[in-house]
């Protein structure tokens, strides 16, 4: 047989296994290095710090898992946390990731080599994303060969779509969920294959750990169910089916049950009954099968006709009756608005006020997936091209992340590993294409051909011909392609040579290393900030770090009574229980509503009004993030409107949006901002003394680009305590009751030595009368 | 085995006879306080003169409150730069004054004259007056100290003389009843100096008959316009490692700034104007500067919540040993915030050093002798509390330590670290009151045998080989049910 490039001859097949599988050792093992490798520019460039709002959280509740054990995690009620109510938080997280923690850092002190806590937290995410690798690995291996796992592994490791939630430091639920995720499908997909009640059982074991580590486990719960209504409907119900979901579902429900935050769910919320559902219909089904084997073929039919019918129309009936008399609950806000993105906005701001809760924008799929995006539908088409079980599985898994990744920014994360999976198949199968050496036979395409020199004209034609040896689905599409625009050419059609190969090939190897720098592109610049701390360059090009808001954290934890509550707006709550080690009122956990359209309130209205609210909540200070000295847009006047909608959403009567804009419709904060804003908590806390820092020159505010008032807000309730370097967090203390009685702007009044002004001048009048 | 020695020779001499009056008299006693903020030097001269031939002991006097206060005193003869041993008469303290004994370097023949100085530090001497201060304020000090200079012999004349940082003395106390002792105005101010006396003819002070009747308080009320900072706790850790021939220091250091309390509320916008014109508080401490050991790396500075960027660091290369150079790696710390008065911060700060910079093997004894810093000394501050752990080496034995002056207590603990088997030797170390001469060296010796220094890498070896050991053998038996 001709090759287009010499092939060694005389090796033998055991050489080459045992080279194969050490190279795919290497390779993996070099996957693993760069996937954790790219996620280390945080704290290169930083330090070994825990990133953003909810990590803080996680890394608290670790330390005190590490601490004090397990039990006393388990059991811990955080009184802390949403001041006066407490939290119980052993009965409210997800507590497989601080589990985790807790486990590497036991078995690492047992081993006395004493690393902090805070450093597992750090580097678990890079740690888990190196098991994501192989997980996918041994997923795409499934799917197509060990070459695409690799492609799979690679991509996977460094795409910046999971990077973005796995980098040093983010330490979050995600950062080991998709390891989980990618895993626990792997277990499916073998165990429906191999219809495995052990392979079954891992996936149910890895389905648990999934429960107790992410809320986005429903995913799972809903994406097993489906595969398996989907292969019944296409009538590929099969004992292995039968088997691997069986046990997975058994096993998987009741375990998911153990996790408390989880408890009952299971068999009573609606999200949890499409995989119910498919178990039932499974055992009929199954059933159906039995009965099948044991009747006549036309009893059978009618037989299936009626019980069909019937137990449908139950199963139902018995879903919309329990679904009213509140024994299932039904679908749950957030669940609505992955179908209806106004929905949240309309009904629980709350939710939509988080920005990663925000439709996606088309661009951030190519930064997050760049060449990726448009290699996944080859890759699906693909598999349609095989169709086997697990094919099907990846057609429905891209459906559905593709669509949830477009109705929400964090949800891109699920559609990831599938769009790697599926970009993987493709890019394999071409270059199988392509390195193939194989040429069709001389003779054949001298029989065929028609020309004077037939191998020159074919390689020409540069045609490729349905070889039947290949088996290739990429060579099928390709040539199919052909066939149907040319028609049924003579000649044979294939690849020819050394030139045509090399050239899809370099093409293909340039995608990659562009795919590469982009992802170390994306990743250290947009995904490796830690939000805690602000990064700018000096003059001379060096790094300067703006720490304003461990700056403040630190002051309030030093030099603050430990009980003192602080009352700041719900997205620094966590930073505030976790850097300050202070009591909070709201916090990341947003459980309760009415607390943070409290907290709401007290920031939307004036002074007066706000007062009894902070003393009725023993508030002792006041935090407000304020970025207008150095323009950090990411500050509490620009959230401020969804603080006045929330308070909106219980205060009707109180609070109302309008009133916070210009009569044009403008949001202002100069001279032109309206009296309800001007007059705020939050604007007076923000803006107090901000005027004076100018000079007398025009004060702007650099976030918004409008010039305050020169003559700022004053404060007659709230004494500013503490306001870092870059004016970036500004903390006021509560002002207790006046010793006399009086209410606080007459006291401050008399203390300033102002008049007080008469107050009746209407008797004088009537005397004159 | 421990072995304690003390490297201040406390020579156990039974020479513990009574004091008399009248082996001793001083010719002129000459007491200059130099005022500052946490730490107040005092310097006492007796110019004494033997009325007995063959004394080799002459004892100073501390008073009740001075004696608290004292946490550094030294005797010297003037002129000479070697400290005479000291031994604090513990017997005697009952009447609340504390008597010394200084042994002289050589027996005194009748009427020949000795110039003693005697040097002490004080702690906690001054207090914030008035106790609260504003952002704009000065800061003023009260410092109290009794008028007399005690003494056990008979003086002659005596004089104290107060200095203080600056010109700007609000008020010092004028002593009454003093006709005994002299007909002069019992006080002068002259610039920045207020002396006490001369007084004259003062008799045998060190009893309670003449406290009672003639001692009296003398309070300064000063500007100072340093900040006041004092450290609550130091922690130091000091691991020596073999392996790494390295030192590694660890200093967890509780920071507060002991002036007068912020009255009111911080203001940034106050400080950063103060800031803009040069003119900041005199109570705050913006940073602080520390004099690190030469040759330092992998200097780390970070507190509760993480690393704080705000710092600077020359670091100089290691000298060799015994050269005579005052080189120094300074580091310029900025906390995260600036600490007002009554404002507390803590924080991390280590480095590693070459081993080879502290540490010496004595080849006849096959003894390790490594030399460790009691405390990195701040200046002019205190230290109220310091737990110094120095971590030996795993597996080693015959510890010996020498402290450059007695401990309040110590003692002995494994420490369990990286990869360790049987732990590590500790000695723990509790000193109060340092101040910057307290910033001594303590002497660590030890032996370790070469099987203690395989100890580790035998330790981690075995661990490998079970593992593969374990590998091996598993994959070799064959766990399934149906065989095919």
């Amino acid at each position: 047989m001709p090759t287009a490039f010499p092939l060694p001859s005389d090796l033998s097949p055991a050489t080459v296994s045992n080279t194969a599988s050490l190279l795919r050792i290497v390779a993996l093992a070099l996957i693993s290095g760069a996937a954790i490798a790219s996620r280390l520019f945080a704290v290169i460039n930083f330090e070994s710090i825990i990133h953003e709002f909810d990590p803080w959280f996680n890394y608290r509740a670790t330390r005190v898992l590490a601490a004090k054990g397990f039990y006393e995690f388990w059991n811990w009620f955080d009184p802390t946390a949403w001041y006066p109510l407490g939290r119980v938080v052993g009965g409210t997280v997800y507590p497989g990731l601080m589990a985790t923690s807790g486990v590497i850092y036991n078995l690492l002190h047992a081993l006395n080599l004493p690393v902090d806590i805070r450093n597992i937290c750090v580097m678990l995410a890079p740690g888990f994303s190196a098991l994501t690798a192989w997980a996918t690995y041994m997923f795409t291996k499934e799917m197509k060969d060990e070459s695409a796992g690799l492609l799979a592994a690679a991509f996977i490791g460094i795409v910046p779509g999971y990077i973005s939630r796995s980098v040093a430091g983010s330490y979050d639920n995600e950062a080991i969920a998709i390891f989980l995720l990618m895993f626990t499908f792997y277990c499916w997909i073998k165990a429906l294959k191999l219809g495995s009640a052990l392979f079954g059982t891992l996936a149910a074991v890895f389905y648990f750990y999934m429960v107790a580590a992410w809320g986005g486990y429903v995913f799972i719960t809903n994406m097993i169910p489906l595969h398996g209504l989907v292969l019944i409907l296409m009538g590929r119900f099969t004992s292995r089916l039968y088997v691997a979901y069986s046990s997975w579902y058994v096993i998987g429900t009741l375990s998911s049950m153990q996790v408390p935050f989880v408890g009952f769910q299971p068999v009573s919320t609606s999200e949890h009954m499409a995989a119910l559902g498919v178990f039932g219909l499974l055992q009929l089904v199954a059933f159906t099968q039995l009965v099948r084997s044991h009747v006549s073929s036309k009893q059978f039919q009618d037989l299936l006709l009626i019980a069909v019918v019937t137990t449908g129309l139950l199963g139902a009936a018995a879903f919309v009756g329990l679904t009213y008399a509140q024994k299932i609950a039904p679908w749950t806000g957030r669940f609505y608005s992955l179908w209806d993105t106004g929905y949240a906005k309309k009904h629980i701001p709350i939710i939509a006020s988080v920005s990663e809760h925000q439709p996606t924008a088309w661009p951030s799929f190519f930064m997050d997936l760049q060449f990726l995006i448009f290699l996944f539908p080859a890759g699906v088409v693909l598999c349609f091209h095989q169709l086997r079980d697990e094919h099907i599985f990846v057609i429905i898994y891209a459906v559905m992340a593709s669509y949830f990744a477009g109705v929400m920014v964090r949800l891109m994360l699920t559609l990831t590993p599938v769009v790697c999976v599926a970009s993987a198949v493709a890019f394999s199968s071409l270059l199988d294409t392509y390195l193939d050496a194989a040429e069709p036979e001389e003779e054949v395409a001298e029989a065929s051909g028609t020309a004077g020199t037939p191998a020159v004209a074919s390689k020409k034609s540069k045609k490729a011909a349905p070889q039947a040896e290949a088996g290739n689905a990429f060579t099928d599409i390709v040539a199919a392609a052909a066939s149907a625009k040319k028609g049924d050419s003579p000649k044979v059609k294939a690849i020819y040579g050394l030139d045509t190969r090399l050239a899809i090939i370099v093409n293909a190897l340039g995608m990659l290393a562009f795919f590469v720098f982009h992802c170390t592109w994306a990743t250290s610049n947009a995904y490796s900030s830690p939000s805690v701390v602000l990064a700018s360059t000096n003059q001379d090009g060096s790094q300067h770090i703006i720490d304003d808001f461990r700056e403040a954290y630190y002051w309030l934890r030093q030099n603050t009574p430990e009980t003192a509550v602080v009352m700041s707006w719900w997205d620094y709550g966590y930073q505030i229980a976790g850097m300050a080690d202070r009591p909070t009122l709201v916090d990341n956990n947003t459980w309760n509503n009415t607390h943070i359209a409290t907290v709401g309130k007290a920031m939307s209205s004036s002074e007066e009004v706000a007062y009894p609210i902070l003393r009725k909540h023993d508030v002792d200070y006041v935090l407000v993030i304020f970025g207008g000295l150095l323009g950090y847009s990411g500050d509490d006047i620009n959230k401020f409107l969804w603080m006045v909608r929330i308070a909106q959403g219980v205060w009707p009567e109180e609070i109302q949006e309008p009133n916070y804009f210009t009569p044009q419709g403008e949001y202002r904060v100069d001279d032109k901002a309206s009296r309800a804003m001007r007059e705020s908590l939050m604007y007076k806390m923000s803006y107090y003394r901000f005027a004076e820092l100018f000079g007398g020159g025009p004060a702007t505010d650099r976030v918004r680009n409008q010039q305050v008032p020169k003559v700022g807000p004053t404060l007659d309730y709230l004494d500013e305590a503490y306001t870092t370097e870059n004016w970036i967090v500004r903390i006021y203390e509560v002002r207790k009751e006046d010793l006399l009685g009086r209410d606080l702007k007459s006291a401050n009044a008399f203390a300033k030595g102002k008049k007080r002004k008469r107050s009746k001048p209407l008797s004088r009048r009537r005397a004159l009368l | 085995m421990l072995l304690r020695r003390c490297a201040v020779s406390l020579l156990s001499f039974t020479l513990l006879a009574p004091t008399r009056a009248d082996s001793f008299e001083n010719t002129a006693v000459v007491r200059t306080i130099e005022l500052g903020g946490s730490l107040v030097h005092v310097t006492t001269t007796f110019a004494a003169k033997a009325l007995e031939a063959g004394s080799k002991v002459y004892t100073v006097a501390l008073g009740d409150v001075e004696k608290q206060r004292t946490s550094w005193l030294e005797a010297k003869v003037k002129g000479q730069s070697k400290p005479l041993p000291v031994l604090d008469r513990v017997a005697d303290s009952t009447n609340g004054i504390r008597l010394v004994d200084i042994t002289l370097p050589q027996t005194l023949g009748l009427n020949a004259t000795v110039n003693i100085v005697l040097e002490t530090i004080q702690t906690h001497a001054t207090y914030p007056w008035p106790e609260r201060a504003s952002q704009q304020e000065d800061q003023a000090l009260k410092y109290e100290t009794d008028l007399f200079v005690l003494s056990p012999y008979h003086t002659a004349i005596q004089r104290t003389k107060i200095r203080s940082p600056s010109p700007s003395i609000h008020s010092y106390t004028t002593p009454k009843k003093l006709e005994d002792f002299t007909l002069d105005t019992p006080v002068t101010k002259s610039g920045a100096t207020v002396t006490y006396g001369p007084y004259n003819g003062i008799a045998a002070s060190a009893n309670e008959e003449f406290i009672s009747k003639h001692q009296q308080p003398v309070v300064i009320h000063y500007n100072y316009e340093y900040p006041v900072a004092e450290v609550p706790k130091l922690k130091r850790s000091a691991e020596i490692s073999h392996w790494g021939a390295n030192l590694n220091i660890q200093d967890e250091i509780h920071l507060r700034n002991a002036g007068p309390a912020l009255k009111g509320h911080f203001s940034r916008l106050e400080h950063q104007t103060q800031a803009f014109y040069k003119r900041s508080a005199a109570h705050v401490i913006p940073g602080i500067t520390l004099h690190l050991p030469p040759g330092i790396r992998n200097t780390y500075y970070y507190d509760l919540i993480g690393n704080v960027s705000t710092s600077r660091l020359r670091a100089v290369p290691s000298v060799p040993k015994n050269a005579q150079t005052n080189q120094y790696s300074v580091l310029e710390l900025k906390p995260r915030y600036p600490i007002m008065g009554g404002w507390n911060y803590s924080f991390t700060l280590g480095w590693d050093a070459p081993l080879a910079d502290s540490a010496s093997w004595d080849k006849t004894t096959g003894k390790y002798i490594v030399r460790v810093p009691v405390f990195t000394s701040i200046p002019a501050t205190v230290v109220n509390e310091a737990e110094i752990t120095i971590i030996l080496p795993e597996g080693a034995t015959n510890v010996e330590f020498a402290t450059p002056f007695p401990p309040v207590s110590s003692s002995m603990l494994t420490h369990t670290t990286y990869l360790d088997t049987i732990g590590r030797p500790a000695i723990v170390l509790h000193f109060k009151d340092l101040t910057e001469r307290h910033a001594l060296p303590i002497f660590v010796s030890y032996v370790v045998p070469l099987s203690a220094h395989l100890k580790k890498p035998m330790a981690v070896a075995m661990a490998f080989f079970s593992v593969f050991a374990f590998a091996l053998v598993t994959r070799r038996i064959d766990l399934r049910i149906h065989k095919k």
